[in-house]
């Protein structure tokens, strides 16, 4: 449905995409990633035939976005980052205009209908957009993009400054809209995508550094698996019990627990079941077990993992280099 | 064509969203009317050669450029822009809906003067000839320093350097064909002067018309010119793409 080959773009000396190509199945809903500045609103606003690439080929539903852009605009439902509303219309003066620039004609009763009620926009209606709360602009701004059905939807940064409940509402919406629409949402913040998306596409630099289901990527940027045990003994005792027990690669002392119990982050190979191991430890040494939880890298961290782990791409070696403390530790 | 006339509502509409379109068809026609009633009790001549000789100054320099600075400088800085260039239309009818948008309120505007032609008919017995001429050719420079003032928005999202580029580009045109300044200018680059004022300056093809000569080539000159800068409005918008 959207295929990007080999694009560039630059802004005067600056490169916002440095030869990105990917493509997007029907039907799929993309999760695009990435820090502020890595990009994505620019790869957003080529598909959208917004901008034009510097080079390379991008085309939707079979058209170029360079020779056929009115084409492409007929299919695309675009929600822009910075949220475009004439602030003098009325809401529904609003989707009017819009309704009439798409040519909906004797849809647009039925679109209208739909669209103010799957966004929730009934009590505004006749409200100056001026005046609405930052959330409601943003739903406005989501009708707008919906009102003609499209085929494909961009969604860049839909759920910034909204709250919870209403990113809920959002990711609910995008959820029901996803079995007959293609959709790429845009966001920084990686937990947000994680439910909805079938595959995520993460972007640094002006560059694809990874490109898969959630589940895949977790694991692309950890090659060790961590236990977090904590028993009841001296810190001395548990280093030297654990110290010469194989398969644990490093451990990493928690210093957050309360006296007399010790606790320590276990990296071992992720083939590799340490559990039997630790259980003779514990057995041997009569200790009594306070915590033992298998521990899983947090979104956060994997999304700072896979942004800067490969910004340095050169660096081979992926060993995990734990500074701070882990999910699930200490607290 | 009905791309222009959805562009067309929307833009026309927006003018009287604030008071400002109020409040500028006001002073539009107080200041003109004033200034022409001071030289009509002096000379007691029933013509409106005074009115037409500073209307294209008063147009240049503050009135067109009033009208159009908004047409995309607010597109730019609301970033409507973003949304407008991605419905399927494309961008001359964009920029033609925009344009005819502020034609006609500058039509309204004008429209507001015909008071005057009202008052020399009742008081005396005017030439009709050169008033009819005199408003077929503010008509045209109107246009001509509308497509001026949308290309220069164009380029900006702050309204007052819209206002004051467009200010500044329509007020040379208009100077260029003023009294000594073609003649100045040929003191320094001899012959610049003259060849500024028979192809760029405004001012005397619209004495021309303003004399009741209406002449093709003047027509000619408005019409193109507009065309042109309409023409260079698309491009230069749809130029972000490269």
């Amino acid at each position: 449905m959207i295929e990007l080959k080999n694009v560039c773009k630059s802004y005067g000396l600056t490169k916002a995409l440095k030869d990105v190509s990917f493509s997007v199945k029907k039907g799929e809903i993309i999760g695009f990633v990435g820090p502020n500045g890595a990009g994505k609103s620019t790869a957003m606003k080529i598909i959208t035939t917004f901008t034009a690439p510097t080079s390379g080929t991008v085309s939707v539903g079979g058209y170029n976005v360079m020779s056929d852009p009115l084409e492409v605009r007929e299919l695309i439902g675009y929600l822009p980052e910075r949220v475009p509303l004439y602030s003098d219309m009325l809401v529904r003066e609003y989707l009017e205009f819009i309704g009439e620039a798409r040519h909906l004609n004797g849809r647009f009763k039925t679109r209208f209908d739909w669209v103010v009620d799957a966004c929730g926009l009934e009590s505004v209606l006749e409200r100056k957009i001026d005046v609405l709360s930052k959330g409601y602009k943003q739903r406005t701004c989501l009708a707008q993009a919906l009102i003609h059905d499209p085929e494909v939807l961009i969604l860049d940064e839909p759920t910034s400054g909204l709250d919870p409940l209403q990113i809920i509402g959002i990711r609910n919406l995008v959820k029901n809209l996803a079995h007959d629409k293609t959709i790429i949402l845009s966001t920084h913040i990686l937990p947000e995508v994680s439910t909805v998306a079938d595959r995520i596409l993460v972007i640094n630099d002006g560059q694809i550094v990874a490109d898969g289901s959630f589940g895949n990527l977790i694991k692309t940027v950890t090659d060790l698996s961590v236990i977090y045990l904590a028993v009841q003994c001296a810190k001395k005792e548990f280093q030297t019990a654990l110290s010469d027990a194989g398969d644990i690669e490093s451990i990493e002392i928690d210093s957050a627990t309360p006296r007399g119990i010790t606790g320590a982050h276990l990296y071992h190979a992720p083939d590799r079941d340490i559990l039997p191991v630790l259980n003779k430890i514990i057995r041997k040494n009569n200790w009594l077990v306070v915590e033992l939880v298998p521990e899983r890298l947090s979104l956060e961290e994997s999304f700072i993992r896979l942004t800067q782990s490969h910004a340095k791409t050169t660096q081979k070696s992926k060993k995990l280099e734990v500074t701070g403390p882990r999910e699930g530790g200490a607290a | 064509m009905k791309d222009i006339a959805v562009i067309f509502r929307r833009e026309f509409r927006a003018y009287f969203y604030s008071p400002i379109a109020y409040v500028f068809s006001i002073i539009f026609i107080i200041l003109n009317g004033g200034l022409y009633m001071f030289h009509f009790f002096l000379l007691g001549n029933a013509d409106m050669r005074s009115f037409f000789a500073v209307l294209p100054l008063i147009l240049g320099l503050i009135f067109i450029p009033a009208i159009s600075m908004r047409l995309w400088s607010e597109e730019n800085k609301l970033g409507t822009v973003e949304l407008l260039l991605t419905l399927p239309m494309r961008t001359e009818h964009i920029v033609l809906g925009k344009f005819f948008a502020s034609f006609v309120f500058y039509l309204i505007a004008l429209a507001g003067t015909l008071t005057i032609p009202l008052l020399l008919l009742i008081l005396g017995n005017p030439d009709m000839g050169p008033v009819v001429g005199g408003y077929f050719g503010a008509v045209l420079i109107g246009a001509f320093f509308l497509s001026i003032g949308i290309f220069i928005s164009g380029f900006f999202s702050d309204q007052i350097v819209s206002l004051i580029i467009t200010s500044l580009a329509c007020g040379f045109i208009v100077l260029i064909g003023w009294g000594y300044v073609p003649m100045v200018l040929d003191g320094w680059i001899p012959g610049l002067g003259t060849f500024l004022y028979d192809y760029v300056g405004v001012t005397r093809h619209f004495n021309d018309i303003e004399r009741g000569v209406i002449d093709i080539r003047s027509i000619v000159y408005f019409m193109s010119f507009s065309a042109l800068f309409l023409y260079l409005n698309a491009k230069a918008l749809e130029r972000r793409k490269y």
